[in-house]
């Protein structure tokens, strides 16, 4: 069988919940039957072969090629297999995933991986802001799971974070591990302004200085015997974290957010 | 148009008809007599075999002032899980606990509601209140405005004021605010509590006025009785939902002596502190209470398991329950130094034995008071649970074996300190149609409403008769609202705009030159702007306003 490959015709002026879509929602569906599903477009409904030319039938592994921005709710709540996309992608990609993996080229945009609980979601290209966030309201961002980003990241990154891994090989916006509860956040660039704001628990990992807030106590330099376990943890991945010559155990460690908790950490590389 | 509605099973406590066939006929909007046999019919609606009632009034719901747009921005998560969609005819909305003005609108007039009465406006929120109303289509709207814990009136028992010049100031406030009734929340605990005192008993002064809850309570039921409301004093007492509350509220009934008092969700101020758990009962001695008292009626308040929000201007009570927010989140607040307001989200669950002696001690009261005309069908929505819930509750009262089902699958513990295994009574329909139709339009004081008698306004709900009375209550065959078919098996098929059902008691015009004053030093608004004028309420075309008559002041 190879793979279910949905290919846009043309692109819409309108965004599309991409939701029904998944792996486990079109487990035993004829390409008939997929055809006919109706996606919601802006206020329209559009059926699925309107949109896209769909070949290959195995749901198990599903392409979405020539994507492109408005494509929101890509692999909402999947639960097992794997969803790549060739091109960019939408909002709330991956939002509540609970197992398998996404696989993007291009950019994606606000709310990815948003009250993730488990996977794994590589993105080639850049991340809007809230990835791995929250819901707007919700308490519990993050949930478990892996996240890679090779390219940049948005404000609030990981915002309500509660357990899993987010890895930004790029820069990180302002506001990143807002709010945080708990996790690991690793960032390669540069990061922004008000770090780990209103922090309680977790730890972030830095490459370069970061401009921390008074709230943040340096606690010295340390090494850090865990770190090494850390990065052995990364060696499996696809990504500049499992490169054996960037793992360091060496640190600047600052404590906060003392307006929250005050039990997170900030490891800067030395 | 003349409508004849044929063959109907009817139950009218209002006229005294109980379950007898009748055909009806309605003209403009209102019942008319049968009409002499040449006269043409328009439209005959066959009714053979099927159960009539009037439309359904609550009145006691949340559903208008800033608490319920908290509510709503407190829990997305609720809205998200909700979504309404729109279609030709209705609107888009969302929520479950706390659903849009429309969607509110929409389920009402779907489970055959007709009419709902916004139980605490906060005069300097009223506008927003009735402007947030006036975006529920179908129902009839009306409000109690909330007085007690304002520093004006405080400062006028402070001050020794005589009970001339307090009436005054409750009929120019009810006037002002465009109310149909006087709730009062939590007695001068609401002003207690920013003089930090974090719980107000019936005889606790007022740590800043010297005013106790006694004394509030006293003059405002005075008060509403001599400007002639019909409507008795609203009171949601003190200590809501503190263990051992029962003798505050039997206390509450003694102490107000024979003046007329509606005393509100008496379900959460009915705990004893017996027991292993220091919480009990006290389902039976409050209901023995009213029965004793004839001036007292009572609205339940019960609790049904699952999630809500609780949203109350007692923000005192809901400042001690934050810990129990479910999700985690909460929000108090003043407002304007007229009142406060507490909003917490909450969840109850079956096997919490607190949550479960609730739903119980809810249910004891229902089937212990024995007069259906002084007791009303509420969970305080949202804060016991969602209105949506109204029939699964009255399956629970009219029908013992699934009452006992349900209750064999409570907390163990909880089951042990209810008697309601061994209460037989099942409510009748004629007994369910006064509860929510007939007492309520009484209590609240409503004309021509609640009724299928001649001269009555249309408002009509047609069920087909079934054992399973939560399928029957939830989807009526048809509801007609003045006259106008607006649902049709369960369905809302037209809509219209209900009115806004007021009481214009008199006032002194004196009262406004102390209040001037007051609010130029004071308030954040004029006393010009305060008072809401008829027209704000009718102009936009689709609102409008019902007087009703006063009881004859001596």
């Amino acid at each position: 069988m190879s793979a279910l490959t949905f290919t846009v015709k043309q692109a819409t002026a309108q965004r599309v919940d991409m939701s029904p879509l998944t792996c486990q929602l079109l487990k035993g569906l004829s390409i008939a039957e997929i055809a006919a599903i109706e996606l919601q477009n802006g206020k329209r409904k559009l059926r699925v072969d309107a949109l896209f030319d769909i070949s290959g039938s195995d749901t198990q592994i599903i392409f979405i090629k020539n994507s492109f921005d408005k494509l929101d709710f890509i692999a909402k709540d999947l639960q097992e297999g794997s969803v790549t996309i060739e091109g960019d992608a939408g909002a709330y990609l991956a939002m509540g995933m609970e197992s398998g993996s996404v696989m993007v080229n291009g950019n994606v945009g606000l709310y990815a991986a948003c009250e993730m609980k488990n996977g794994l979601l590589t993105v080639n290209g850049n991340a809007g802001d809230f990835l791995g966030a929250a819901l707007p309201g919700n308490k519990k961002g993050m949930k478990g799971g892996t996240i890679i980003i090779k390219g940049n990241v948005g404000q609030r990154a990981g915002d309500h974070m509660r357990r899993g891994t987010l890895l930004i090989e790029g820069n990180a916006g302002d506001y990143c591990g807002s709010r945080m509860v708990a996790g690991t956040i690793a960032v390669m660039g540069s990061t922004g302004r008000f770090l780990g704001y209103a922090m309680q628990r977790g730890t972030l990992l830095l490459w370069q200085q970061p401009t921390l807030s008074a709230t943040f106590n340096d606690c010295g330099s340390h090494t850090l015997a865990f770190l090494p376990i850390l990065f052995k943890s990364f060696a499996k991945l696809d990504s500049k974290f499992a490169d054996a010559t960037q793992a360091f155990d060496r640190v600047q460690r600052f404590g906060g957010d003392m307006a929250e908790k005050g039990r997170a950490e900030v490891l800067v590389k030395l | 148009m003349l409508i004849k509605l044929t063959g109907g099973t009817v139950y009218d406590p209002a006229s005294g008809i109980d379950g007898q066939v009748q055909n009806l006929y309605v003209q403009d909007g209102r019942f008319v007599k049968q009409p002499a046999a040449d006269v043409k019919i328009d439209k005959e609606y066959d009714l053979k075999g099927k159960v009539v009632m009037s439309g359904a009034i609550d009145m006691h719901t949340h559903i208008g002032g800033g608490k319920g747009n908290i509510a709503r921005m407190l829990i997305p998560e609720d809205h998200r899980k909700d979504p309404v969609h729109r279609s030709d005819i209705t609107r888009s909305g969302c929520g479950h606990a706390m659903p849009s003005t429309f969607a509110t609108g929409y389920r009402y007039a779907e489970m055959g509601y007709t009419a709902g009465f916004e139980p605490a406006i906060l005069p300097v929120n009223a506008r927003q209140a009735h402007m947030e109303m006036a975006d529920i289509p179908i129902l009839d709207k009306g409000g109690y405005v909330m007085l007690g814990s304002d520093d004006y009136l405080l400062r006028m028992l402070t001050a020794k004021k005589d009970q001339k010049a307090i009436n005054d100031y409750v009929a120019w406030t009810m006037n002002a605010a465009k109310a149909i009734g006087v709730k009062v929340v939590n007695p001068g605990g609401i002003n207690a509590f920013k003089f930090n005192q974090r719980k107000l008993e019936l005889d606790e002064q007022n740590a800043h006025y010297g005013v106790s809850p006694r004394d509030i309570l006293q003059v405002l039921a005075t008060a509403v009785k001599e400007i002639g409301v019909k409507h008795p004093l609203h009171v949601h007492g003190c200590n809501l939902g503190v263990p051992g509350n029962l003798g505050t509220t039997l206390d509450t009934i003694q102490g107000i002596g024979g003046l007329p008092m509606h005393l509100t969700h008496i379900q959460f101020h009915s705990y004893g502190t017996e027991g292993d758990f220091k919480f009990s009962s006290g389902g039976a001695a409050i209901a023995e209470a009213i029965n004793k008292n004839k001036n007292i009626t009572a609205d339940v308040g019960q609790i049904l398991f699952g999630q809500t929000i609780t949203a109350s201007g007692d923000n005192m009570r809901q400042h001690a329950n934050h810990g129990f927010a479910n999700p985690n989140k909460w929000v108090c607040m003043d407002i304007e130094c007229d009142a406060g307001c507490g909003v917490v989200p909450f969840k109850y669950r079956d096997q919490n034995f607190v949550n479960a002696l609730q739903w119980a001690i809810g249910l004891e009261i229902f089937l212990l008071v024995d007069d259906p005309w002084r007791v009303f069908l509420t969970t305080d929505h949202p804060n016991g649970a969602p209105f949506t819930t109204y029939p699964h509750l009255i399956r629970l009262l009219m029908d013992k074996s699934f009452r006992n089902d349900m209750l064999s699958t409570i907390h163990p513990e909880a089951q042990k300190m209810t008697t309601l295994a061994s209460i037989d009574r099942e409510y009748s329909l004629q007994e369910i149609a006064i509860l929510t139709r007939a007492g309520a339009a009484k209590l609240v004081g409503l004309d021509d409403r609640g009724s299928l008698g001649e001269g009555a306004w249309a408002d009509i709900t047609v069920y087909t008769d079934n054992a399973d009375r939560e399928k029957m209550f939830e989807k009526p065959d048809y509801v007609f609202k003045d006259g106008e078919l607006v649902v049709v098996d369960g369905e809302v098929v037209h809509t219209k705009w209900g009115t806004t059902h007021i009481v214009r008691p008199d006032w002194d015009n004196s009262v406004e030159k102390g209040l001037e004053k007051y609010f130029n030093r004071f308030m954040t608004m004029k006393v010009g702007n305060f008072k809401i004028s008829d027209d704000e309420m009718t102009e936009d075309g689709r609102g409008s306003l019902t007087t009703h008559s006063l009881n004859s002041v001596s």
